[in-house]
C-alpha cells in the first residue's frame, strides 16, 4: 500500500519538474530559440583557404566577377578554363582609325572593344584558375580577400539555367560603331528581334523572360525605355488571324521607333491591308493614338555620335541616371582624358559617389594642368543634374543599425576550440536576435564558457580584445 | 434568468411575425452565434498551438505568412496569417472516402462529434445572463453531451473499415467512459455544496461564499483530477493513444481528408474550449472577477463594481481570461509530457483518480458536515 502512494508522490514529482523545465524554455525564448530565419538572417560564410595566408589563396565558392572596364580582351582566362564557360569576344579597331579604349587601372593601354564577356555560372567548377593569369587581376571570385573589390554573392540560384550566364561586357552601339563593328550590331539585333518573335507567337505561352544579368549599371537604362503600351491592347479583338497581324505590326512600328500617331497608321494601314477591320481593332487603334503621356519623350532615341557628345542632350539624358566613364569620351585632348578616365576608374574602385568622383577628378586634372574651362563644364554638368542617392530600405536599415552595435561574428573565429566557438557564436546569434549591445553579449559569451569549463587564457585574451 | 434564446423571442414579440419563423430565427441566431465560437476558437487556438509547442522546443513556429501584409510581431508572434491559410486548404482538399468503407456511417461520424461539440455550448454560459439557453440541470446536461462525441467516434472507426481506425476508436471509447467518471465525481462535489445542478446558482453559491477551488483541500484536488482527466476526454497528448500517430498513423482518423477531416479538428478544439470553460465556472468563479478574492482595506472607498470589473461585458473577459489560461495548461502538458501506455493510461484513470475522486465525494460532505 505505501508503494502505491510513493508511486503517487513520485508521479507528482516528476511531473512537477517536467512542467517546470518546459516552462522555463517557454520563458527564456529569446536567448533559446535556435532557429534562424533563412533569407531575412544569415550566418556568416565560413572562410577556408588552401594557402597559409588568406590573401594568397582564395577557394570561397562565390561567383566569379569581371571588372569589365579592366579588361584588355587578352584571351587569357577564356584559354585557361577547364570547362569553357568563359566566352569572350573582341573587336578590333580597322589599321589607321584613332580610336581610344582607355587605360586600365594597372596603366595598360587598351587596344580593342571587348563587345562580350560571359560566364556560365551553371557550367563554372570554381577552381579559380582563371584569376591567376589575368594580367589586369580583373577577373576574380567576388569575396574573401577580394572583398574590397566586389562584395561576397554565394546565393545566385535562377529559376532557369540561362539566368546563370552572366554577361559582363555591354558595348554601346556608338562605341562598336567607333570600332566598325555594324555587322556585330546587326547580328545582336537580329538575335534580340528573333527572341521577340518568338516570345509572342500564338499558342505559346508567354513567360516572363529572364533577362541575361548585366553587370553594368547602363544596361538597366535601355530595358526601362519602354513606352508603356504592350500587345495586351489588342487581346479584346476576338478575329485572331487580325489579331495576329495587328500584334506584328505594332511590334514593327515599335521597333521603329515611330510616335504613336504613326504607330496607329502603321497598324491600321496593316489591318486595311488585309481587310480584317473590325469595331474592337478600330478601338484598339484609337488606344494607341490615343496613348500619351511622359514616356514619349523617354521613348524619342537621341542619335549623337561620339565625336559630337560635348553636346548638351545626351548628358542630360545620361547624367540623370548615372555618371559613366563614357562621359568622358567628350574630352577632345587625348591626355587629358585619359588622365581623367584613370582618375574616374581610381575614383569607382574607392565607391565614391558622382559628386566624389567629378571632384577627383577635377583634382587630378588640375595637377597635371590639364584642366580647362570646357572640360570643367562638362564635368560640371554631372555635378548639378547629379541624382540624389537612393534611399536605403528602411529594412536593411534596420539590420545595419542592429549590426553597428555589435562585434562582427568573425571576430570569434580565431577560438581555436570548435565546441567553444560553437557555443560563442550560438550565444552571439541569440544576442543579435535580442539588439543587445557587444558588452552584454561578451559577458554573456563569458558566463556560457564557463560554465561548460571552456574558458581558458587564450579565449579570454581574445574577448577582452573584442570589448 | 435570462438567456439569448429568451431575449430573441422577447425582442420579436413586438413584431407581428409568424411563430414558426420566429422558432426558426431562435434556432439559427445561436447557432450561428456557437459556430462562430467554435470557428474563431480553432483558429486562434491553433495558432496558439503551435507557437507554445515551438518556444517550449526552442523554435519559432510559423513566422511568415501574414494577413493583408501584416504579419505580427516581427521577432516571435509572426505569422499570424498561418491557420487562415491552412484552413483555406484543408477545405480545398479532395474528400475521400475508402471503396470499401461503410459510406453512410463515415459521413455521419463527424457530423456526430461535431454536434456532441455544438450543442455543449447550449448550456454554457459566456457571462453573466450570456447563456444560449438556461437549463435548471446545467452541469448535468453538459457532461451528458460532451459524451455524445465517443458514439461519432466508434462510427468513425468501424465505418473506415482499416485496423488502425477500428483500433484507435476502440482506444478512444475506453479511455473516454473511463475518464467520464472521475470528472462526473469530481463535478459532483459542487453540486454537494452549493446545492445547485443550474451553472448561475453555482456560480452564485460562489460570489456568496468563495471560489470553489479555495471551499476545501478536497475540492482543490478535486479540480486537479477533473482538469488531468479532461485533459484524456479530449484526447490531448499525454492521453492521445486513441490517434498515437507513431502506433496508429492517425487513429480513428486515419481515413478522413478534407471538410470532415477539419470538423474533427474544429470539435477537437472546441471541446478544448468546453472542458477549460466548465472548469473556470465550476472551480474558479466563471465570470467572477478575482479582485473579488481580496480583501483590501480601501475597498470600501470605491463603488465596489467599479474597483472589481465586474459585471456582464467584464464577465466575459475574466472567464475567457481564466479559459486561455487552462486551455495554456493543456498546450503546456502536451509539449512537457510523453505518451502513455494504454495499460498506465487505465491505471491512473481506474487505480488513481476514481478511488480519490470517491473518496473526495465523502470527505467534501463530512467537511460541509463540519464547517
Amino acid at each position: 500500500m505505501s508503494e502505491y502512494f510513493i508511486e503517487i508522490v513520485n508521479g507528482v514529482k516528476t511531473f512537477l519538474t517536467g512542467m517546470k523545465m518546459t516552462l522555463q524554455h517557454y520563458n527564456n525564448k529569446e536567448e533559446l530559440v535556435a532557429t534562424l530565419q533563412y533569407p531575412h538572417e544569415k550566418w556568416p560564410i565560413p572562410e577556408r583557404n588552401i594557402g597559409f595566408e588568406n590573401s594568397e589563396y582564395n577557394l570561397i565558392r562565390s561567383r566569379l566577377h569581371v571588372d569589365i572596364d579592366d579588361c584588355i580582351g587578352c584571351l587569357q582566362c577564356e584559354k585557361v578554363c577547364p570547362v569553357d564557360c568563359i566566352k569572350i569576344d573582341t573587336i578590333k579597331p580597322p589599321k589607321g582609325t584613332d580610336v581610344d579604349f582607355g587605360i586600365t587601372s594597372l596603366d595598360t593601354q587598351k587596344k580593342m572593344l571587348v563587345t562580350r564577356f560571359t560566364i556560365d555560372m551553371a557550367e563554372c567548377m570554381y577552381c579559380n584558375l582563371c584569376a591567376y593569369p589575368c594580367p589586369e587581376e580583373c577577373i576574380y571570385m567576388v569575396g574573401g580577400p577580394n572583398e574590397h573589390k566586389h562584395e561576397i554573392d554565394y546565393e545566385f540560384s535562377q529559376y532557369k539555367r540561362d539566368g546563370l550566364i552572366y554577361e559582363f561586357a555591354d558595348p554601346t552601339e556608338d562605341q562598336l560603331a567607333e570600332v566598325g563593328g555594324e555587322s556585330y550590331v546587326e547580328s545582336r539585333q537580329s538575335q534580340k528581334q528573333k527572341l521577340e518573335d518568338g516570345s509572342n507567337l500564338e499558342g505559346v505561352v508567354e513567360e516572363e523572360k529572364k533577362a541575361v544579368v548585366v553587370e553594368d549599371s547602363k544596361g538597366s537604362v535601355k530595358k526601362e525605355e519602354d513606352t508603356g503600351l504592350t500587345l495586351a491592347i489588342f487581346n479584346d479583338v476576338g478575329d485572331k488571324p487580325a489579331r495576329g497581324i495587328a500584334k506584328k505590326a505594332f511590334q514593327a512600328a515599335k521597333r521603329a521607333n515611330m510616335n504613336f500617331d504613326a504607330m496607329a497608321d502603321y497598324v491600321n494601314g496593316a489591318i486595311n491591308d488585309s481587310g480584317k477591320s473590325s469595331p474592337e481593332m478600330t478601338a484598339a487603334i484609337n488606344v494607341i493614338r490615343n496613348f500619351k503621356d511622359e514616356s514619349v519623350t523617354i521613348n524619342t532615341p537621341v542619335k549623337v555620335s561620339a565625336e559630337s557628345s560635348s553636346e548638351t542632350p545626351e548628358f542630360l539624358e545620361m547624367a540623370s541616371t548615372n555618371f559613366d566613364i563614357k562621359i568622358l569620351n567628350g574630352i577632345e585632348d587625348k591626355m587629358s582624358r585619359g588622365i581623367a578616365k584613370k582618375a574616374f576608374t581610381s575614383a569607382k574602385r574607392e565607391n565614391l559617389d558622382a559628386n566624389g568622383k567629378i571632384d577627383f577628378i577635377k583634382k587630378t586634372l588640375n595637377e597635371a594642368d590639364k584642366m580647362t574651362d570646357e572640360i570643367d563644364s562638362l564635368i560640371s554638368t554631372f555635378a548639378v543634374s547629379d541624382v540624389p542617392p537612393a534611399v536605403v530600405a528602411p529594412e536593411k536599415e534596420v539590420e545595419v543599425e542592429a549590426e553597428a552595435e555589435l562585434f562582427d561574428i568573425k571576430l570569434l573565429n580565431d577560438i581555436d576550440n570548435k565546441m567553444a566557438r560553437g557555443s560563442a557564436k550560438k550565444v552571439y546569434m541569440a544576442g543579435k536576435r535580442g539588439n543587445k549591445s557587444s558588452s552584454i553579449v561578451l559577458t554573456q559569451i563569458r558566463e556560457v564558457l564557463n560554465k561548460a569549463e571552456m574558458m581558458n587564457d587564450d579565449i579570454d585574451g581574445l574577448l577582452k580584445g573584442i570589448g | 434568468m435570462t438567456s439569448i434564446v429568451k431575449s430573441i423571442i422577447a425582442s420579436f414579440q413586438a413584431f407581428p411575425i409568424d411563430p414558426f419563423l420566429l422558432a426558426v430565427l431562435a434556432i439559427l441566431i445561436p447557432g450561428v452565434i456557437i459556430f462562430l465560437i467554435m470557428a474563431v476558437n480553432a483558429l486562434i487556438a491553433v495558432y496558439f498551438e503551435r507557437k507554445v509547442s515551438a518556444f517550449m522546443q526552442d523554435r519559432l513556429g510559423p513566422m511568415e505568412v501574414g494577413l493583408f501584409g501584416f504579419k505580427g510581431g516581427k521577432k516571435f508572434w509572426g505569422g499570424i496569417g498561418q491557420t487562415f491559410a491552412d484552413a483555406i486548404k484543408l477545405l480545398s482538399k479532395e474528400d475521400i472516402i475508402p471503396q470499401d468503407a461503410d459510406k453512410f456511417l463515415m459521413i455521419m461520424a463527424p457530423f456526430i462529434i461535431f454536434t456532441g461539440a455544438f450543442l455543449t455550448f447550449v448550456g454554457l454560459p459566456m457571462s453573466d445572463s450570456l447563456v444560449i439557453s438556461n437549463f435548471n440541470i446545467g452541469i448535468f446536461y453538459i457532461i451528458a453531451m460532451s459524451s455524445v462525441g465517443v458514439i461519432g467516434i466508434i462510427l468513425a472507426g468501424w465505418s473506415s473499415n482499416n485496423k488502425w481506425s477500428l483500433y484507435g476508436a476502440m482506444r478512444a471509447a475506453a479511455q473516454m467512459i473511463s475518464y467520464e467518471i472521475p470528472i462526473a465525481l469530481s463535478l459532483i462535489l459542487v453540486v454537494l455544496v452549493s446545492g445547485h445542478l443550474d451553472i448561475h446558482g453555482i456560480v452564485q453559491w460562489q460570489a456568496d461564499n468563495r471560489w470553489f477551488i479555495l471551499h476545501s483541500p478536497f475540492a482543490s484536488l478535486g479540480f486537479v483530477i477533473y482538469f488531468i482527466s479532461v485533459v484524456a476526454e479530449t484526447n490531448r497528448t499525454p492521453f492521445d493513444i486513441p490517434e498515437a500517430e507513431s502506433e496508429l498513423v492517425a487513429g480513428w482518423m486515419t481515413e478522413y481528408s478534407g471538410f470532415r477531416w477539419a470538423l474533427f479538428f474544429l470539435s477537437e478544439y472546441a471541446n478544448m474550449l468546453i472542458v477549460a470553460f466548465v472548469a473556470s465556472i465550476v472551480f474558479l468563479g466563471g465570470w467572477l472577477s478575482p479582485f473579488q478574492l481580496i480583501d483590501l482595506p480601501f475597498i470600501d472607498i470605491f463603488p465596489e463594481s467599479w474597483l472589481v470589473l465586474d459585471g456582464t461585458v467584464f464577465g466575459i473577459f475574466w472567464l475567457f481570461i481564466k479559459a486561455v489560461i487552462l486551455i495554456f495548461c493543456m498546450m503546456w502538458f502536451r509539449w512537457t509530457f510523453p505518451r502513455l501506455r494504454v495499460d498506465q493510461l487505465m491505471y491512473v484513470c481506474w487505480k488513481i483518480f476514481i478511488p480519490f475522486a470517491l473518496a473526495n465525494v465523502i470527505l467534501v460532505s463530512i467537511w460541509e458536515l463540519i464547517f
